[in-house]
């Protein structure tokens, strides 16, 4: 009985399947702009899955780049105990330390018999074209058959000799190629500079690393190693070495990588009972990256949700017909729903396809943004199958809505022919707001700053409030068409038909709404964190300064040849010597305290001048105090005083005189031992910002007074100081001798991450919002033929067509965007709290991206309109049949 | 068209004298159907011999006047609830001048036909503008209005008719001409008989 | 007196030269001020391709169109456009009205597309409602409204605005006899005010509401008929 149930129900669908393929046939243009609906998100979403999992390297992958032709790589530890993963790269322990590592010998007993190669990894300074640089290196002998993999050779050949070396494309593009010198710098254990002259015989990849400088040398070619660089990694010939080698090989305190192990890992109970689990997933992301699907999803949906509405009506008159002849509803339904089925599967499986085939162009591309090589390309296949099952759900979901609307058709008024819907239900926009409030409740809750603030909370919130704002969307549009009254024609026209077919506006509204509250929401989170930022910011100098920090143990020539190099180097710079106190002796550091009887006045500074004490007997122009602060600090310098730097958030002096007392720090530890102290008059100068470059400054009386030792510290420079020439005059300052660096203050620089986001922010937002609104205006433009087919021959020009799609896609955009606004600040608002939680003051920031929403929320919407309305076909339908 | 019972029903209303129930027989059917006095009084003289109505009495001026009986009540009441009877068509002058248009050789019966159109049309177009005059609501108005109404139609039926004819006759003249076209075109017709049977009509739709 | 509506000759082929439709083959005929004109012809006759000619909603293959003594033919897209706009006002069997708009609105659209103030138009609108006799359905949606009220609107959508030439085409089609009667009174009414009708219809019954009939016949006139004589075609000898 059960059976017949079925294959009736089964020969149901199989009826409205065939209705839909037929109806999807029949009208091209709408099926393709479905089919396009459904499949860009399955496709860009399958390409990336591709490329995110051939650019990830799994352990069986890695075998090759890690060990080359070995069947295992050993990396003994100075210890006797150590556990691990089947890849140690995913989890090791060990326990006590400074052991003698294992001998190859002992080694020996557990794998027997074996080639073993030792191979280190290192790095080294080398000498560029320009400069200087650094660079990784193999310490290995490469022609062994072991090693094959560990260095492809493009050209030339591996070193056979010492003083021979293979270098990476890296290197090779910075610095000598092949045939030429390559000086490495090696730093000998007294400090000085060691050249290492080799001669460069191949050039190749590194098998692991695309960008990084790596080159490789034979043992010896940097000396013996010494005791702290530890026994060298091994790679093991022969056999394959087993989990047993590998748990036996763990007892020595040798870590292993095994070839058999990575590629064919044993059952988890295998492992060392502390060495299981830990590794699950995170919830957390799980539930986050359920959430974004949820939005996407939502997004789709919303998106693709026009075109079924559309689908829906034209099927309409046939539902009735249906109907009036004793269809059921479910059949009506069904009918639906089964284009969203066959939308649904031919969407998600070309998008796959597509998907894949982007892919294989995509990921040379990503492979030139990545610095590491990728793995061999990889088709996940479930993870791309639940892609394609996601456009399905999506396109079944876009269907959902208009099938049960369909079932539920008033079959006179569409047999009459009537083109309109009823009113909105009154009850939506109650549940509408409900849900919105539901979203703040749990927005405010989720965002409590400082400690208990929940992501997840935030995110589900969002979503709930965007389910709500579609729930007002349908009371917004027909309030709109009533005000519309004493709008002109084309608007008006616009916004009475969005009103009259809510059942694709409504999804159109929402995509946009959506769109525009998510864009909203990530703009005020990051500007607010940029705000907040930018108020935490505390400058080293006056903006534009700069100032070349010189070593405590400078030499005059150094001191020279740094200013020459400045001078050089920036012509129109003025520069000036800092003499600062020299903080850090031999063994011992200065402190310097300021007090006024038994009060202490606390300093503070920020700065690069080398000193946090000037010296000097006027005060310099670099440190950016108040100009009314100076004529009394000048007085006091010269009275032979100290004048104290005050921030924007320190006290003012409490007297005019204070006591600086002058201690040491041993570096050993211990007590400050009090050296000297004197009574000085004293003034302050105000910094007005967050910090200033030194804590005070002393006249050079006080100086000799305190006998503190002063020395250069530091060579000021003052603007302008152009980027181009900062950048040369740093490389040559890096190779002087004294291997310093001019910094610039520059103030606050939102990082550039901020700035790309929002623009991708407002490029995303602005091609969805495109999306959805030229969905919209093309479904209703095609709908509303009869219309302009009326107009027409009422004398309309050819214009108001254009005018009209203009219309349209302002109303849709500027609903959607007025209504998502409001609903992105509730997220917006909720993720700026703990991201710009001041711990110190307990206080929160809030920045609203005014220029980003204005773009958003008025400027979108009218260049989206423009765009239709220029990009629409300005002839109207002429009435011209065959009779 | 039954005057005894026209007048019949209208002495139901009030007791009348000849010349009044002319008058008022025409008032309420327009001059469409003309009755002449002496037609009236056969009639009247008919009825009271059938017991139907009754003559008697003489008003101011002479003239007698006549009342319907019982008897005459109830004939009245059958003739309105009994429908016109369509028995026998009416012998129709057009009718039978088309069938022999068609039939006698030589005479061209598009013309005659829309010769005929344009004649109904024009009459058509008369009653029309009577009727655009005609537009009280007043009883007696309305009744005029529908019997205008009534030669509206029969009128409009007959330029239908007429169309009618002229579609049929079309279509007949279309098809002898195919018909001629065939048997001038022998071994085509072999040929379309060949692929007729293989299912292919092309050679039809060349042909056309 | 010059003629509101003059077509001399028009011809109008669709499609090409193997699969060729000769809609209008060599129609000449002319409807002048006061005067309602019925075009009468079979499905297939080229009725309604000679109102969208006249309407400037197609054009002529050879042959000319004055509307007004403007010669179409000589006029762009636009200017047609305008010609619709201030001189000729249609009529159709599917009332067309644009369901987005009310009553008034739809009535005013002529004139708001002609940049016409929107309060002037809805003024002209609720003036041109008054005519047709339905000013308390200004605000209504034609949704809402009847077929035969519809129609009313559709009617003061033709001749608000003082237009000259109303162009009608099947506009009773829809509706049943009184109703359309009444539909047609209107016209006539119109055409009785001073403007020239061109109705086209396959229904004697509604032809006779005209002045002259023109009969349509594979897309050349056959033949036409004035009314004069009005009493005597009611003797029953002309039966």
């Amino acid at each position: 009985m059960s059976g017949g149930t079925t294959s009736s129900r089964l020969g149901g669908w199989r009826v409205a399947l065939r209705l839909a393929r037929r109806e999807a046939w029949r009208r091209k243009a709408q099926t393709a702009l479905m089919l396009l609906l459904i499949c860009l998100p399955v496709m860009a979403v399958s390409a990336a899955t591709v490329v995110w999992r051939t650019s990830d390297v799994s352990s069986a992958e890695s075998v090759t780049r890690r060990m080359g032709a070995a069947a295992a790589v050993l990396t003994p530890q100075q210890t006797r105990d150590v556990a691990q993963k089947f890849d140690p790269d995913d989890g090791t322990a060990w326990g006590a330390e400074n052991e003698p590592p294992a001998t190859e010998a002992e080694i020996r007993t557990v794998l027997g018999d074996r080639p073993l190669l030792p191979v280190r990894r290192d790095s080294a300074d080398y000498r560029t074209t320009h400069g200087i640089a650094g660079t990784n290196l193999l310490v290995a002998d490469l022609r062994q058959p072991l090693a094959a993999g560990l260095f492809r050779l493009d050209d030339g050949r591996f070193p056979r000799s010492v003083d021979e070396v293979v270098v990476n494309q890296a290197v090779a593009d910075r610095g000598p190629g092949l045939g030429d010198t390559l000086v490495l710098e090696r730093r000998a254990p007294d400090g000085t500079k060691v050249p290492i002259e080799l001669r460069v015989v191949g050039v190749g990849d590194y098998a692991d690393s695309r960008t990084r400088a790596w080159a490789a040398v034979l043992p010896g070619a940097l000396g013996e190693p010494t005791a702290d660089d530890g026994p060298p990694q091994l790679l093991v010939g022969g056999g394959p070495v087993t989990w047993s080698d590998v748990r036996a090989l763990n007892a020595l305190g040798v870590i292993v990588a095994s070839r058999q192990v990575l590629t064919d890992p044993p059952p988890e109970s295998a492992l060392a009972p502390d060495m299981r689990g830990g590794d699950e997933g995170d919830d957390t992301a799980l539930t986050v990256l359920g959430l974004v699907v949820a939005m996407v999803l939502l997004e789709v949906v919303l998106l693709a949700g026009p075109a079924f509405a559309v689908r829906a009506r034209a099927q309409a008159h046939t539902l009735a017909l249906v109907a009036a002849s004793g269809g059921t509803p479910a059949q009506a339904r069904r009918t639906v729903l089964a284009s969203g089925v066959v939308v649904g599967l031919v969407g998600g499986v070309l998008g796959v396809g597509l998907g894949i085939a982007g892919s294989t162009l995509a990921v040379p591309i990503a492979q030139r943004l990545d610095a590491a090589w990728f793995g061999p390309f990889e088709v996940p296949w479930a993870l791309v199958a639940l892609v394609a099952g996601f456009g399905f759900l999506s396109a079944l979901l876009a269907a959902v809505v208009p099938a049960f609307a369909a079932s539920r058709q008033d079959v006179v008024a569409v047999l009459a022919g009537r083109r309109g819907e009823g009113r909105p239900s009154r009850r939506s926009p109650v549940v509408g707001l409900v849900l919105i409030g539901l979203g703040v409740a749990g927005s405010v809750a989720g965002s409590r700053p400082g400690g208990g603030s929940s992501a997840l909370l935030v995110g589900g919130s969002a979503i709930v409030s965007v389910v709500g704002m579609i729930f007002l969307v349908p009371v917004v549009v027909a309030a709109v068409a009533r005000l519309a009254a004493r709008l002109p024609l084309p608007l008006r026209f616009a916004a009475r038909d969005a009103a009259r077919h809510r059942m694709r506006t409504v999804p159109a509204i929402a995509a946009v709404g959506a769109t525009v509250a998510g864009v909203i929401a990530l703009g005020i989170a990051v500007t607010s964190q940029a705000a907040s930022d930018e108020q935490g910011y505390s400058p080293m100098l006056p903006i534009g300064n700069g100032a070349v920090s010189l070593p405590t143990d400078a030499t005059p020539g150094q001191v020279d040849e740094v200013e020459e190099i400045l001078r050089k180097g920036l012509p129109d710079a003025p520069r000036e010597r800092v003499t600062g106190v020299v903080m850090d002796g031999a063994d011992h550091s200065l402190d310097i305290g300021l007090a006024h009887g038994d009060q202490r006045v606390m300093t503070s500074y920020w700065g690069i001048l080398g000193t946090s004490f000037l010296v000097a007997d006027e005060l310099p122009g670099y440190l950016g105090t108040r100009p009314d602060d100076r004529a009394a600090a000048d007085r006091v310098l010269a009275d032979g005083g100290i004048v104290v730097l005050r921030n924007r958030s320190e006290k003012a002096l409490p007297a005019d005189r204070l006591t600086v007392e002058v201690g040491e720090v041993p570096f050993e530890g211990g007590e400050i031992a009090h050296l000297r102290h004197a009574d000085l008059p004293a003034a302050a100068a105000r910094v007005p910002e967050r910090s200033s470059p030194v804590a005070a400054v002393l006249s050079p009386e006080a100086a000799a007074l305190l006998r503190l030792p002063t020395a250069t510290t530091a060579i000021a420079v003052r603007p302008t100081i152009e980027k181009g020439a900062l950048k040369n005059v740093n490389e040559q300052l890096a190779a002087s001798t004294a291997n310093v660096e001019l910094q610039v203050e520059r103030g606050y620089q939102p990082e550039a991450a901020t700035r790309i986001i929002k623009i991708v922010l407002a490029v995303l937002g602005g091609i969805l919002m495109l999306g959805g609104t030229l969905t919209a205006t093309f479904l209703a433009l095609s709908d509303a033929r009869p219309d302009f087919a009326t107009m027409a021959a009422v004398g309309a020009r050819p214009r108001t067509r254009r005018g009209v799609a203009a219309s349209y896609a302002l109303v849709v955009g500027l609903v959607g965007a007025l209504l998502g606004a409001p609903i992105g600040f509730i997220p917006g608002v909720a993720i700026s709290r703990p991201l710009t939680y001041d711990d110190v003051t307990s206080s929160t920031l809030l920045a609203i991206p005014w220029p980003l929403l204005g773009a958003v929320v008025v400027g979108l919407p009218l260049l989206t309109a423009l765009i239709v309305g220029l990009a629409a076909r300005s002839r109207l339908p002429l009435v011209a049949r065959l009779d | 068209m039954s005057v005894k019972h026209a007048l019949l029903a209208l002495l139901e209303q009030e007791p009348m004298y000849g010349y009044q129930l002319r008058a008022e027989f025409e008032q309420r059917t327009g001059t469409t159907w003309p009755l002449n006095v002496g037609q009236v009084y056969t009639t009247l003289s008919r009825l009271e011999r059938d017991g139907l109505a009754q003559g008697g009495g003489e008003d101011t001026e002479g003239h007698v006047i006549y009342r319907i009986t019982d008897a005459g009540r109830d004939e009245v009441a059958t003739w309105f609830t009994t429908p016109v009877a369509r028995t026998q068509p009416p012998r129709d002058e057009l009718a039978i001048k088309l069938a022999l248009a068609v039939t006698v050789p030589g005479v061209d019966v598009a013309t005659v036909i829309q010769q005929q159109r344009s004649a109904t049309m024009a009459a058509l177009q008369d009653y029309t503008r009577l009727k655009r005059q005609a537009t009280g609501t007043a009883r007696a108005e309305l009744a005029w209005s529908l019997v205008l109404d009534s030669l509206v139609f029969a009128a409009e039926a007959e330029v239908r008719w007429l169309d009618h004819c002229e579609a049929r006759l079309r279509r007949a003249a279309a098809e002898l001409d195919v018909q001629n076209s065939r048997l001038t075109d022998g071994t085509s017709s072999v040929k379309r008989e060949f692929r007729r049977s293989t299912g292919e009509t092309h050679a039809d739709r060349t042909r056309r | 007196m010059t003629a509101v509506l003059q077509l001399t000759d028009v011809v109008r082929v669709h499609g090409e030269a193997p699969h060729e439709v000769q809609a209008l083959r060599g129609v000449s005929f002319a409807a002048y001020a006061g005067e309602l004109v019925a075009v009468m012809g079979p499905s297939g006759s080229g009725k309604s391709t000679l109102l969208t000619i006249a309407g400037g909603l197609d054009q002529p293959t050879s042959g000319a169109v004055t509307v007004e003594g403007v010669d179409l033919a000589r006029l762009g897209q636009p200017e047609r456009a305008r010609m619709r706009r201030t001189s000729i006002g249609y009529v159709f069997q599917g009332f067309n009205l644009i369901p987005a708009l009310t009553a008034a609105e739809n009535v005013a659209l002529p004139r708001e597309l002609d940049g016409v103030a929107p309060r002037q138009a809805r003024a002209e609108a609720r003036q041109a409602l008054e005519e047709v006799g339905i000013p308390h359905l200004a605000d209504r949606f034609p949704d809402d409204m009847s077929g035969g009220q519809q129609q009313r609107v559709a009617i003061a959508r033709a001749v608000v605005a003082e237009r000259r030439l109303i162009l009608a085409d099947e506009p009773t089609g829809a509706l049943d006899t009184e109703t359309g009667e009444e539909i047609l009174r209107l016209l006539r009414a119109r055409c009785d005010a001073g403007a020239a009708g061109v109705l086209v219809t396959h229904e004697a019954r509604h032809a006779a509401w005209a002045d002259r009939v023109v009969f349509l016949r594979d897309g050349v006139v056959v033949d036409e008929t004035g009314a004069d004589r009005a009493e005597t075609l009611t003797e029953p000898a002309a039966r």
